[in-house]
């Protein structure tokens, strides 16, 4: 009797929300400072990949009049307004629109320099952003929220999410909600894209264990939140590539790409919840021993902020959660 | 260093994770051929069309393939609003509700995917077993084949094909697919040339040595077929429009599926995926539809329509001096007079069904897969194996298939229940179209944000103009299953079983929402859109 009455009560738990990889989505950022409110939640986790993968340029064309093409579709503006009004769009999706003309335009295409100058710019700019508008929506709330960059966000990003005041960056670090600690790494194995923060497994793997040593919780109070999906749980299943980076077989054929030393701390670790992301399609949840493992996915381009809402009780087992799109 | 960019007109992209050049349309294309595979699905339909024999087969495979194009437009826009959302289920549950996206996905991808393993079994009995057991004169084998054990035997083969391929996983099955759509290829394309250069009365000897040969009907075969068609009322009298629409219902069970793969993995990022997706399910869906058109004007001239569908409806019947099921691939096997090259051919043309048989599991995995992620089903559901096998989800499929599959090969009326097979399918996809129709005023953020917002026919967006359309054919196909005893569907025992099949999938629904309330989840959560401001 004891056992049923315990699972219909919620006790004393903590709620946490979790979402991750919104690539510069304004959309999914906004939604994710509205989401502790409307879950309810405790405390709010980003995992990695906050920055966008794309820049569009809006070209002037003379007289006022403005050319610009997303999602392949082009489209022309002839008042600031228009203008404006894509420029919105643009960033919902996750993209950087940038002003811009044609002499410009063949600058920035002859130029890598000059392109990755204005990806910095950008970037930063809208993280930086981020902060001022996060600083705003949570103030008064109550909810704690920690950010951690993943393997898509350079390395400065980690400076301006330090200056928040109610954004924690949680890269490399133990933090603490309750009696919960948490240890988070926006680091990963090897891909092919040769992002920023990845390495080999076995640098990984110390890397990992330098982290979780420092946990002092037991297992059942202690959360992994690892941008990378452990390997082989189909939480890291993605499209097989061909070597010029086509998906094999129309994208249905798909193969593990996490990370085997985030599976072997997990083993070793047995915490309560492992959260994850980093594979986009790989939405699910998984069991690594007692751990829940969690990759919410991510839809950030359709502007949908797919998450994890997940009830921690303390206990060795966290029964209580669910994948939500929202 | 990851910011090492990439120009092009409209975007400077840098390095980061996921960006993936175009997927093939071939590869897609390749699934959904499968999808409505010609040689089963196909051919058995067609073999329907005796049943109204005033109206033209041929004109309406013409009529539906055409139509049908609405239908890969409806999908391709689904998945450009809501790519790799987990399909049928996510679209219809994020749209028009949780309940009745849980309902119709349930029974349209879980619990109706039990009887069409009875379903793929029978074809495998009738276009590889019996044949080829025909052909190496293994009598006892045609007779076992032909009954009810062997239809029971038959679909254990089928579950158990089915379930090896999900735990090889989709990249060993993409892989066997395409080795098996080469080889159906050869294998049409030879079928192709032997009925192209053969003559009537070339056929009509070899038919009637094949089947005294092959089944022991002695005499006039071919004339004694004709004769028991007509006796059953099987001889084509015209081509009349509205009998030639009547025959679309049954087409459906062939031509419907063109989207089963619909969900493809990678990140859709504009307007030319969106048209990817279309000529990968339309082109699949037209080339199959040609290639149905020229294999039944071979078969009228080679065969003989009457003879055609004589056969088809003597068999029917339970008439006809051969009682196996008329295959056109043993027809025309009949052709090459030399066993072994016949053996062959009917091999290779059972890589139709042999690439196919993993459809019947596979996608109702990820179905039941999304239904657990949104705890509405319990979380061991979506359990997997360390090689990544989805065991749980494949246990639903398979135990359940087992004790319908034997109803089905020994049940009395159990049989009949199994004609809703297409119906709740049918069904599902209505729900899925009707969202479609209404996701710009429903979902008018996500749908205006997606690559297809500006597309619109009249001032109407194209997606609702497009899902309209083929909600239309869907209605139509509804209607006459229910109403016309002409697709045996709309007997009353087959209406309750099929209404306790969407009863049992209410009654988890509202049990697992119960459940989750008391736990402290509201399950409203898993769709409520979080306010951007």
């Amino acid at each position: 009797m004891e056992k049923i009455s315990s699972l219909f009560s919620r006790g004393s738990e903590t709620r946490l929300y979790f979402a991750t990889d919104i690539h510069g989505s304004e959309t999914c950022w906004r939604k994710f400072l509205n989401s502790g409110k409307h879950y309810e939640a405790d405390v709010m986790v980003l995992g990695g990949d906050m920055t966008g993968k794309a820049l569009i340029p809006i070209v002037q064309q003379g007289s006022g009049r403005w050319q610009a093409t997303l999602q392949e579709n082009r489209r022309e503006f002839e008042t600031e307004e228009e203008v404006k009004e894509f420029e919105d769009a643009v960033r919902r999706r996750g993209y950087y629109p940038f002003r811009t003309d044609p002499d410009e335009m063949a600058d920035l295409e002859k130029d890598e320099k000059l392109r990755d100058k204005l990806f910095h710019t950008e970037m930063l700019g809208t993280v930086e952003r981020w902060m001022r508008m996060a600083d705003e929506k949570l103030e008064g709330t109550g909810i704690q929220c920690f950010v951690s960059p993943g393997n898509d966000d350079q390395f400065e990003v980690d400076e301006i999410i330090s200056g928040a005041k109610l954004v924690k960056l949680a890269e490399g670090e133990v933090v603490e909600f309750g009696d919960f600690q948490m240890v988070s790494t926006g680091w990963a194995n090897r891909t092919p894209w040769d992002t920023y923060r990845e390495e080999d497994e076995d640098a990984l793997g110390e890397r990992l264990k330098k982290m979780t040593d420092q946990v002092t919780a037991p297992p059942e109070k202690t959360i992994y939140n690892f941008h990378c999906p452990p390997y082989g749980t189909g939480l890291d299943d993605a499209p097989e590539l061909t070597e010029d980076l086509r998906p094999k077989h129309g994208g249905r054929s798909t193969v593990p790409v996490g990370s085997k030393a985030v599976r072997d701390a997990i083993k070793a670790g047995q915490p309560a919840l492992a959260l994850h992301g980093h594979i986009h399609e790989a939405r699910g949840n998984a069991r690594i021993g007692k751990t829940l493992c969690i990759n919410p996915g991510s839809s950030y381009e359709q502007g949908q902020l797919l998450g994890a809402v997940v009830n921690l009780d303390g206990k060795s087992k966290v029964k209580r959660f669910v994948l939500t799109s929202g | 260093m990851a910011n090492n960019a990439a120009g092009s007109d409209d975007l400077f992209q840098r390095k980061a994770t996921g960006l993936l050049r175009g997927w093939s349309v071939w590869d897609g294309f390749i699934y959904a051929a499968f999808s409505i595979n010609l040689i089963t699905l196909g051919l058995l339909a067609f073999s329907y069309a005796p049943f109204i024999p005033d109206g033209s087969l041929v004109l309406a495979i013409i009529l539906a393939g055409l139509y049908l194009v609405f239908q890969t437009v409806t999908y391709a826009s689904l998945i450009a609003v809501m790519p790799r959302a987990g399909g049928d289920y996510v679209w219809t549950s994020r749209v028009l509700g949780g309940g009745g996206g849980f309902v119709l996905a349930v029974t349209g991808w879980w619990f109706i995917l039990w009887h069409w393993v009875p379903i793929y079994a029978d074809l495998l009995n009738k276009e590889v077993f019996v044949p080829l057991g025909a052909l190496l004169g293994l009598d006892g084998a045609v007779t076992f084949f032909s009954g009810a054990s062997g239809l029971f035997t038959a679909s254990m083969i089928v579950a158990v094909l089915a379930s090896l391929y999900v735990s090889l996983g989709m990249r060993a099955y993409a892989r066997i697919q395409k080795f098996c759509f080469y080889g159906g290829l050869v294998g049409l394309a030879v079928m192709i040339v032997i009925l192209l250069v053969s003559s009537r009365s070339d056929f009509v000897t070899a038919y009637n040595a094949g089947a005294q040969d092959l089944f022991g009907a002695g005499g006039n075969a071919y004339q004694e077929t004709i004769r028991a068609g007509e006796e059953a009322g099987g001889t084509p009298t015209g081509s009349a429009l509205y009998p030639t629409m009547l025959l679309i219902p049954f087409l459906a069970f062939f031509n419907l599926y063109s989207n089963w793969g619909a969900t493809l993995y990678g990140e859709v990022r504009g307007a030319s995926d969106f048209r990817k997706n279309i000529y990968a399910m339309a082109g699949a869906l037209i080339f199959t539809s040609v290639f149905a058109v020229i294999l039944l004007l071979l078969f009228a001239k080679t065969f003989g329509w009457d003879f055609y569908y004589a056969a088809n409806s003597a068999f029917w019947a339970g008439s006809g001096p051969i009682s196996a099921w008329p295959y056109p691939g043993l027809l025309t096997a009949m052709l090459l007079g030399n066993p072994v090259l016949q053996v062959i051919l009917v091999a290779v043309l059972s890589l139709w069904f042999f690439g196919w048989t993993g459809s019947v599991f596979l996608s109702s995995t990820r179905v039941v897969f999304a239904t657990a992620f949104d705890r509405v089903l319990p979380e061991w559901v979506s359990r997997t194996t360390s090689n990544g096998v989805p065991y749980a989800a494949l246990l639903l499929m398979l135990i359940p298939s087992i004790p319908v599959s034997y109803m089905y090969a020994f049940g009395e009326n159990f049989a009949t229940y199994v004609l809703d097979a297409v119906l709740v399918i049918a069904i599902t996809f209505l729900g899925s179209t009707v969202s479609a129709a209404l996701m710009p005023w429903l979902k008018p953020d996500i749908y205006n944000a997606s690559p297809i917002a500006r597309y619109r026919v009249l001032g109407i967006p194209l997606i609702t103009v497009v899902a309209a359309a083929f909600g239309g054919f869907l209605v139509f196909c509804i209607y006459q299953w229910f109403f016309n005893d002409l697709y045996g569907v709309n007997n009353g025992q087959s209406l309750i079983y099929m209404l306790i099949l969407y009863a049992v999938a209410l009654g988890i629904y509202v049990g697992f929402r119960l459940l989750r309330r008391a736990q402290g989840i509201d399950l409203n959560r898993v769709y409520d859109e979080i306010p951007e401001d």
